[in-house]
Parts: C-alpha cells; sequence; structure tokens
C-alpha cells in the first residue's frame, strides 16, 4: 500500500528474557485471552482468509469475475519465461538496494548532524521530519514538474547541457529520478529511528574518548558506528521491505518509463486487474510474497549474528 | 525495539535523559560552544526539502495565467487565493475531508485499543504458545503484498456489507495491527518488571493493571502510534478507492485523484487541493513530534 | 493509481485522453447533481413507484453534459424510472462486488472487451436500438475477443481520429491536406525548413500519446488492423511466432515509417507530455499534430481562433487506403447481474432517439453510429467524414493489444532506441505469452 515502511519500524519480538511474569502461572486468565483474540479473530477475517482466497485464484484463469477454471501451475511456469516480469523484478530488487544504501547513509549522516550542537535544532529537526507526512502521490506530482520542467529550464538558461533535458525522459536515468524522489520521502523515518539510537549513548563515552585525543572521526568508526549497528540493520531490513512494494511514486513520476526501464513489481501485479490477466498477476503476488519473506529472514539471520536482539 | 549489540554493549540511560531530548535542542544552557559550520551545513540541506515545499505552497497562490509558465519558481504575482476556494469546490473537500477524519480516527482508537491489548497480553504470557505464535502469526502479516488481498477482500466485504467508510476504516486498522503490537511489545520490554509485581502485589486486578498502570505508561507510544496510524490512513489511496462502493462517500486522496485528470492542466488548481490534504497532516505532526520521538526513544532505549 | 481498478481515461490503452474538454464547472454540475441524486434515500423520497436506475458514466468531459442534458429531462418526463448517474465507481470493483449498474454508457476498449469475453454482460440483439446501428461499427465490437456475442454491447457515440493541422499555416506556406504519403513527406520537409515552426509535435513522454497517435495511425493506414487481429487470435497459441502470424513480418514496414516521422518532430519531444502538446499546438507554431477530437476541444480552450482542421494520416502512396482511426467512445451495456435490465432497456430506447443521441455526438465532435445519422457539421471533424462513409476506418492497432502487454511502453522506448527490430520482437514474445497461457 505504502512505498515506505512506517518510519518508527525499529522494533522487537519479545524474546526470552521477556518481562516473565513473576506469577508463573500454572491458569491462564481469560481477561488476556479477551484481550488478544479481537485482534488475533478480526485479523484472521479480514486479511488472512482474503489472502488464502487470492492464493488460490493463482491457480485458476480468473479474471475477478465471471467463469473460471482451474489450471494447476500454468500460470507459474509461465512467468518464469517472462522476461518483463523478470525485468520487473531486476529492477525493483537493484532500486530497493540502491535507495537502501542511500537513505540509511543519509539518515544516519543527518541524524548524527542534528543530534550534535547546532543552533536551531528543533526548527531543523521538523523541517528534516516534513517529507515524511506527505503522500507519496502528492510528491511524486511535485517532482515530476520539478524534473520535467524546473530543472531543465534552469539548466538551459545557465547552459548545463546534460541537464537540459528531463532526467525522467532518459532510460538509463529514470531510475535515478526514483530513486531520489523515494530518498527524498524515505529519510526522515529512518533518521527518527537513527536519532533515538543516537540519544541512548551517553555522553560521557564521547568525552572520555576525547580525552583519550581520538578525533571526532575516529569517534565515530569506534562509538557511533558499532552502536548504532543495530538500528541500521533495522532500517535497512523496514526500508527494503518498504522499497520492493514501490508503487505510487513510481506511477506518478516515471509511469513505469520510458519503455519499461522503471516498472515495478507492485504495478506489474496491478496490471492483472484491468486486463483480465488477474489470475497469472496473483501467481506473481505469490512468488513476491515468497521472495520478500525470504529476503526477510535473511536479513534477521544478519541480525541474529550480528547478537542483536529483534 | 531493543538492540543489544553484544559488544560493546550499549550501557543503559536514565529515562528521563530521554523523555526531554527535546528540550536539549535550542536552549542549551552548558556552555560549550555552538558548531556553527553544521548549523550552516544543515541549513543549506534544508534546501532540499524547503525548495519542493516552498515551489508547491508557490504554485497554489499563482493565477491560472501564472502557473505553469517558467521554472515555477517565481513569486506568485499577482497572488490569489481563489484556486483554494476552487478547489475546495470541485473536490467537495469538506465532505470528503469529513469522511476522511472519521476513517481516520476509528483506525487510530481503535489501533490503540487493539493494539496495546494485545501486546499486553502476549507480552504478560510470553510463555505459552498461543500467545506466542499468535504473535508471529500476526507480524507475518507485514510482509502480504496488498495486491494479493485486494479483489478477494472487495468481494468479501461486499458480501458482508461494509463496502462502505466503515470498512475501509476496520482494513486500515487490521493492517496497522502489525506493525503497532510490534512497537507497543517493544516498549513493554522496557517497563520495568517490578512496577508489574508491586501492581500486582497491591492486588490490581490484571484489567485494571492494564488501565491503570500499563496504559498510562504507554502514552508516548500511543502518541507515535496514533501519528503514524493517522499518517497512513489520511493518505491511503488504494483501499478507499477499491472498497468503498458509493461514490459519496469517498476520502480525500481518491476525491483528488479521480479529478486529478480535470487538474493536471491547471498546477495551480492542484497543487492548493494538495495542499489541502497535506495540511492536516503538518499540523497534526507539528504537534504530535515531541511525543513521537520520545515514544520512539522509549521504546528503543532497555529500560 | 486510479488506473488500478478503474477509469479507462487514465489507462496507457484508454484511447480517449487522460483529460478533456470539460470545463471544471460542468463537471462539478454533474458531481453535485450525483450527490443530490445518489443519496441512499433518493428512491424511497421519490414515492415507491419509482424505479432507481443505476446509470454508469464516468467520460469526464461529458458528465455533466449527461447530468443536465439528458438525465434531467429524463427524469422529469415520467415517473416509473429514475435515473442516477455514478462517474466515479470502479467498474471491474462493482463486477467483483456482483453488485453491477444497471446500465452502463462508457468508453468500450479492451477491458470492455474482456467483460464480453468473460460472458458478464447481457445480449441486447433483440433490443429495436441494435437494428439501427451502422453494421460495420456494431462488428468493431466483435474486434476485441469474441465476434458471436458483439450485440453485447451497442455502440453509441464513435470519435474519429487524425492529423490535426494548422490551417493557416498550411495555406501560408501553400501546403495542401496530403493524401499519399509521398505528399505527407514534402509537406513535412516545407515546414521543415520554415523558422519557427514544428512540422509536428510529439508528446513522447505520455506513452499512450505514441499509441493512439504514430502507432495506430500508421499501422491503420497500411494494413488492415482488424484483419490482422482475427488472423493472430486465430493463430492461437502459435500467435507471434515465426512461421506463423507475427508481428515482425507485417510491422516492420510500419515501424519503419513511424521512425521517418520522428525527424520532423519537436527536438524535446522526449519530455513533453500530452498538455504541452496542446499548449503548442494552440500557440500556432505547430503544423500537424496526432491527437483526436479530445485534444480539439482542449486546444479551443487555449486558442479559440486558431483555424484547427483534421485529416487522415496517409501512410502509403495508395489514395484508398486512407482511413479514420476510430473509437467507441461511448457504447451501451447491461451487466448480467443488473438489478432492472427493463428498465435500463426503456432508458436505451430514450438515449438512442435521433434528438438525444445526434445531439450529444454533435455538441461534442463525434460521429453517430446509427444508418440513419446525417453527416457531421463541425468542419474541424468535417475532413474525416468521407473515410468514415466509405467504411475507410479501423481501431487502434493498440488497443487491440490487451493491458497486460504494456505497448505504450514498448513503443515509448522505440521511439527512444529506434530499434524497431527488438520492438517487434517483444511484442511477438509477449503475444505469444499470453496466447500460450490462456489458449493452451
Amino acid at each position: 500500500m505504502s512505498v515506505t515502511a512506517p518510519p518508527a519500524a525499529v522494533s522487537a519480538t519479545p524474546a526470552d528474557d521477556a518481562p516473565s511474569s513473576p506469577r508463573a502461572r500454572a491458569r491462564l486468565e481469560p481477561v488476556y485471552l479477551a484481550m488478544l483474540l479481537p485482534a488475533v479473530v478480526l485479523f484472521t477475517i479480514f486479511i488472512t482468509f482474503p489472502a488464502v482466497v487470492g492464493m488460490f485464484y493463482s491457480f485458476t484463469n480468473y479474471a475477478g469475475y465471471g467463469t473460471w477454471d482451474f489450471i494447476g501451475l500454468v500460470n507459474y511456469r509461465a512467468i518464469f519465461s517472462d522476461p518483463r516480469i523478470l525485468g520487473a523484478y531486476t529492477f525493483t530488487i537493484g532500486f530497493s538496494l540502491v535507495t537502501v544504501l542511500l537513505v540509511n547513509a543519509i539518515a544516519l549522516a543527518l541524524a548524527i548532524a542534528l543530534n550534535a550542537k547546532i543552533k536551531l535544532k528543533a526548527g531543523l529537526r521538523s523541517v528534516f521530519f516534513l517529507p515524511m507526512v506527505i503522500s507519496g502521490i502528492v510528491i511524486a506530482y511535485v517532482f515530476s514538474y520539478l524534473f520535467n520542467t524546473t530543472i531543465p529550464l534552469l539548466a538551459q538558461s545557465i547552459g548545463i547541457e546534460a541537464l537540459s533535458t528531463s532526467i525522467l525522459a532518459n532510460e538509463s536515468l529514470a531510475w535515478l529520478g526514483v530513486v531520489l524522489v523515494t530518498t527524498w520521502q524515505a529519510v526522515p523515518g529512518a533518521m527518527i529511528i537513527y536519532l533515538a539510537g543516537l540519544l541512548a549513548i551517553p555522553d560521557d563515552i564521547y568525552e572520555a574518548a576525547s580525552v583519550d585525543g581520538a578525533g571526532a572521526w575516529r569517534q565515530f568508526r569506534s562509538i557511533t558506528l558499532p552502536l548504532m549497528a543495530g538500528y541500521v540493520v533495522i532500517n535497512t531490513i523496514l526500508g527494503f521491505k518498504g522499497f520492493l512494494n514501490a508503487y505510487d511514486i513510481i506511477v506518478g513520476l516515471t509511469n513505469g518509463g520510458p519503455g519499461t526501464s522503471t516498472f515495478s513489481i507492485a504495478m506489474t501485479i496491478f496490471t492483472g486487474f484491468t486486463s483480465g490477466d488477474y489470475a497469472y498477476q496473483m501467481a506473481n503476488a505469490v512468488l513476491f510474497f515468497i521472495i520478500t519473506v525470504v529476503l526477510s529472514l535473511v536479513q534477521l539471520q544478519v541480525i541474529k549474528r550480528r547478537g542483536v536482539t529483534l | 525495539m531493543t538492540a543489544q549489540t553484544s559488544t560493546p554493549q550499549i550501557p543503559p540511560v536514565a529515562r528521563d535523559t530521554a523523555k526531554k531530548w527535546w528540550r536539549r535542542g535550542g536552549n542549551d544552557l552548558d556552555d560549550t560552544k555552538y558548531n556553527w559550520t553544521l548549523t550552516i551545513v544543515l541549513i543549506v540541506l534544508s534546501l532540499a526539502v524547503l525548495v519542493p515545499l516552498y515551489f508547491t505552497v508557490t504554485m497554489a497562490l499563482k493565477t491560472s495565467a501564472q502557473a505553469g509558465t517558467g521554472t515555477g519558481l517565481a513569486l506568485p504575482s499577482p497572488l490569489t487565493l481563489s484556486n483554494f476556494a476552487e478547489a475546495w469546490e470541485l473536490t467537495n473537500f469538506g465532505r470528503a475531508a469529513l469522511i476522511s477524519a472519521a476513517i481516520s480516527a476509528v483506525t487510530v482508537g481503535g489501533l490503540i485499543l487493539l493494539a496495546s491489548m494485545a501486546a499486553f497480553a502476549i507480552a504478560q504470557n510470553w510463555d505459552r504458545k498461543l500467545f506466542r505464535y499468535s504473535y508471529f502469526y500476526l507480524l507475518a502479516a507485514m510482509f502480504i503484498p496488498f495486491p494479493v488481498i485486494a479483489l478477494p477482500q472487495i468481494k468479501f466485504m461486499s458480501i458482508v456489507g461494509l463496502s462502505n467508510p466503515v470498512g475501509v476504516a476496520i482494513l486500515h486498522l487490521l493492517f496497522g495491527l502489525s506493525f503497532n503490537i510490534l512497537l507497543y511489545s517493544a516498549f513493554l520490554r522496557s517497563v520495568p518488571t517490578e512496577l508489574m509485581e508491586s501492581a500486582q502485589i497491591d492486588g490490581a486486578r490484571t484489567m485494571q493493571l492494564f488501565w491503570r498502570v500499563v496504559f498510562p505508561l504507554l502514552a508516548p507510544m500511543n502518541a507515535t502510534v496514533a501519528i503514524f496510524a493517522f499518517l497512513q490512513s489520511w493518505n491511503d489511496f488504494m483501499m478507499p478507492s477499491l472498497i468503498i462502493a458509493n461514490p459519496q462517500w469517498q476520502t480525500i486522496p481518491v476525491v483528488q485523484a479521480l479529478f486529478q485528470s480535470q487538474f493536471s492542466a491547471n498546477y495551480n488548481i492542484s497543487f492548493a487541493s494538495y495542499l489541502m490534504a497535506m495540511a492536516p497532516t503538518v499540523v497534526a505532526y507539528l504537534f504530535a513530534q515531541r511525543w513521537v520521538m520520545s515514544g520512539v526513544t522509549q521504546g528503543a532505549i532497555k529500560g | 493509481m486510479v488506473a488500478m481498478l478503474s477509469s479507462p481515461r487514465q489507462g496507457p490503452q484508454g484511447v480517449r485522453a487522460p483529460t478533456g474538454v470539460l470545463s471544471r464547472r460542468s463537471f462539478l454540475r454533474g458531481v453535485v447533481a450525483t450527490a443530490a441524486l445518489a443519496g441512499p434515500l433518493a428512491a424511497c423520497s421519490r414515492g415507491s413507484e419509482a424505479t432507481t436506475l443505476r446509470f454508469y458514466q464516468s467520460k469526464p468531459e461529458v458528465v455533466g453534459y449527461f447530468d443536465d442534458n439528458i438525465i434531467a429531462p429524463f427524469n422529469t418526463s415520467q415517473d416509473a424510472i429514475h435515473v442516477t448517474h455514478d462517474a466515479t465507481t470502479s467498474l471491474v470493483a462493482s463486477l467483483v462486488r456482483q453488485d453491477p449498474h444497471d446500465l452502463v454508457c462508457n468508453n468500450y476498449d479492451n477491458m470492455a472487451g474482456t467483460f464480453v469475453a468473460r460472458d458478464v454482460l447481457t445480449d441486447l440483439k433483440d433490443l429495436p436500438a441494435a437494428a439501427r446501428v451502422q453494421p460495420d461499427v456494431q462488428e468493431l465490437v466483435g474486434q476485441y475477443a469474441t465476434a458471436d456475442r458483439a450485440t453485447d454491447v451497442l455502440p453509441y457515440s464513435v470519435t474519429a481520429a487524425g492529423v490535426i493541422y494548422n490551417e493557416a499555416l498550411f495555406d501560408e506556406h501553400g501546403v495542401q491536406v496530403p493524401t499519399t504519403w509521398s505528399q505527407m513527406q514534402a509537406a513535412c520537409e516545407t515546414f521543415q525548413a520554415v523558422d519557427g515552426v514544428t512540422p509536428i509535435y510529439m508528446t513522447l513522454r505520455d506513452p499512450w500519446t505514441i499509441q493512439q497517435g504514430l502507432f495506430d495511425y500508421t499501422a491503420g493506414g497500411m494494413i488492415d488492423v482488424a484483419g490482422f487481429f482475427a488472423d493472430l487470435q486465430a493463430a492461437g497459441p502459435d500467435g507471434g511466432t515465426a512461421g506463423s502470424v507475427n508481428f515482425r513480418d507485417t510491422f516492420a514496414p510500419i515501424v519503419a515509417r513511424m521512425l521517418q516521422m520522428l525527424d520532423y518532430a519537436n527536438s524535446d519531444a522526449a519530455s513533453r507530455a500530452y498538455f504541452d502538446g496542446n499548449t503548442a499546438f494552440a500557440e500556432g507554431d505547430v503544423a500537424m499534430y496526432f491527437q483526436g477530437p479530445w485534444a480539439i476541444g482542449e486546444i479551443f480552450n487555449a486558442n479559440p481562433d486558431l483555424p484547427t482542421r483534421t485529416f487522415p494520416l496517409p501512410a502509403t502512396d495508395v489514395v484508398e487506403d486512407l482511413a479514420a482511426r476510430v473509437n467507441l467512445d461511448l457504447a451501451l451495456w447491461i451487466p448480467a447481474g443488473a438489478a432492472h435490465p427493463e428498465e435500463a432497456a426503456t432508458f436505451i430506447e430514450y438515449l438512442t432517439q435521433p434528438e438525444v443521441q445526434v445531439t450529444y455526438n454533435d455538441d461534442n465532435l463525434a460521429f453517430t453510429p446509427t444508418v440513419d445519422a446525417p453527416p457531421v457539421q463541425d468542419e474541424r471533424i468535417a475532413g474525416l467524414q468521407a473515410a468514415i462513409d466509405e467504411g475507410r476506418f479501423y481501431q487502434g492497432a493498440g488497443t487491440y493489444i490487451p493491458n497486460s502487454i504494456p505497448t505504450g511502453n514498448y513503443l515509448q522506448e522505440l521511439v527512444l532506441s529506434r530499434n524497431g527490430d527488438q520492438f517487434l520482437e517483444t511484442l511477438d514474445a509477449d503475444w505469444n505469452r499470453l496466447a500460450q497461457r490462456t489458449q493452451a
């Protein structure tokens, strides 16, 4: 649905050291069931059930309406020989990797800067948070004008030939526009998480390091970075998952073009709704679900190896 | 939300340091010098955010004759407010805003209640399989791509008579559930167990324990959940556009998108409508900002 | 976004422009009227005997027109049926909900073609209105998917598209309206030589404009489009492969001609969109522009004095090949699960009276597809009348290709890379894959 993961997404599974109640009960208090079950039951009815039905349709030739037949694995087999779908996976995964790197680098740098002793701290923080509250569609419309009209005109007037046509009209550069705008929207969310992490580092560690003669870079390498490692991983997982689902911003900026150079997986799946090709794209969506989960599990393993509890 | 690195260990931090983080900005009293270079660099960088916003605002204040000419960066001249009136009228903004607001309110209220109670129940019964597996079950949903569900959901909502804003609110709520249970669970881990124990010893029943002790403790987290749930619900296009059957009951993003084809030749009017849709989120965010940061911070710090 | 389940006007296959000539006021009126009529209590408040008929019609340019000039007079003229107008709900979603409208009057495109193919519409062949439709127009319905159920959909309004040209520029430089490819080239050369004049204005940033103009016009002017796609469909799982019917063999000369015309386009075509095109043409320095009547309205709004005319694009040197691209801009159908099919039929009778139907089409730069319809009067589109009268018209080649193949995007790739071979290979491979999957 949304392009980016909700930002304050640092999160954790109550692990085995969770606050185990002292009451080491043998008996389960019914009130706890009353608290848990509404969520689980509603969830099953409204989310799980439709998801299972949707997955079932991936084995049919259903258009979303009218009659349908069960066709087994035909849709799945067809996907693996469909260069457009494979192209969408290549673009989306590549785009997600670049964006995740860029978002994390910028967000960490900004968080450190906004945590330093600067003037106008509160105001600057508010400004850098702002992109988070704007909907992806609107962001895409605004940047579409900036890229297609403002920047080329400015470039022409100061004579920079390379920028005088829109980068969104350039097949080999349009992805860059998509990355930049997605980054613009996603940085604040990651930045909040980094800021929260930075605030957890007590000042005296840095003071001690200063006394020992460690410079700013040294302090960053030896103190900040290791302590922030957990947050980096969390931002990476949540960001990656969000970017894999990229839809609104791409539709508004390039609509998959020029050509099919910025066609994302989510866009491909949605074409199934208007073309009578629903079932085929459902098979694609199921594969996409599996890939997302696998990629996330891999990242979780990385976290575990780093000794970070999620 | 606890992130423990094995080496080196994140040292525990006094909770009130975190609570007051925002006050540490701006009015630092200690005598170290401000980093002016960094301040200037940040001000320059903030242009990356401010220029697009400046562009949006000025565009919305331009006349049709001026909009769409030149780079779009010139100041409006003459300045007009009529775009807002026209956009308001064209999108029937008042009605759409009321519906959007109602959906967001139900989503936010329902989420705070359902997610916090479920997280509390899970945290208190982590040793029980039912609760542990329920937790993982709910988390898995974060990874289901929406298109898989979309069509069966349209059909199902219609069968149960929820092809309306109420249905959208329910779905927004449920889609937000996983993530927010995650947030609450992380926070609950930072609540000292002694607190619960002492409350229990005082004879507080579980429900009272939740309402009198836990829920107030969750206040900053509630604010965080609320603002994010509000942003998502308010800005969502896909769900209402698919679920709501009666065009009278559509939300702002949908009404806006349907009129987008009309507006796109008239940048000034479309940008005025964007600004009007954006305004509540910016205001809400600026209000909630301090709680959001403290909520995230408290979640992030091992208590 | 909007394109997802609805709104043919947004989809790249949507033959119509994503926007149109409608004044915003009239759209607003439409919405307000809808609000007033479609309230949940509307049916009751009108007294128990009136049946509420849910009517879907979403062409943005004429939503207001339908409310004021068609629905309101009908509602006041009798008491039995009360028509409410829905312009926003997704058609697919309403089918999925199994709660379809009683009557739809909308663009007939490839997506609507799947409604016919999936058998979710009612056959209208017994309606008196069906007998009045020009047979060669009625035939168009069956060309997308299934020929045997062509009377599920009744054509109501046909828009014809060709090359929009600036008559003043043509006169000033002594250029006649071309009727052969050689003359077309000569005209382009003449304008190319004039400083400050763009021979053909192209808006390559919007894929649908490449498809509806450059691609559809060139293909329609060079081959029998319907015949080619009929053969392609008949080839079943072999379609698109070497040795069978395929794009490579038939479309190679078409692509070559398209690329020739690109040389006469504006240099910034790659970053220009549909709106830029209308604005540029209205400014008067563009000789030709490959757009339909929807753009004529926009151009007229921007510059009412510009002498805008239309001619069918000549793509060969045979004058008889001249043909107009047509589109069933509005067509009527009754979904199978409609609650009030009889009342819908009554409303169809009203809609298809000449004083309603012909007036609508005259007012909206469209052709009336009935056997007894008079010729169009508006000189801005009159240049296409001869082709229509003589049956020289075709539905755009791009509209035959299902939405699951992003033809517009492929065309954009083609005009940027000028790699015709790759374009045709991709189309063939995609078509074949789809055919294998759906017809195996």
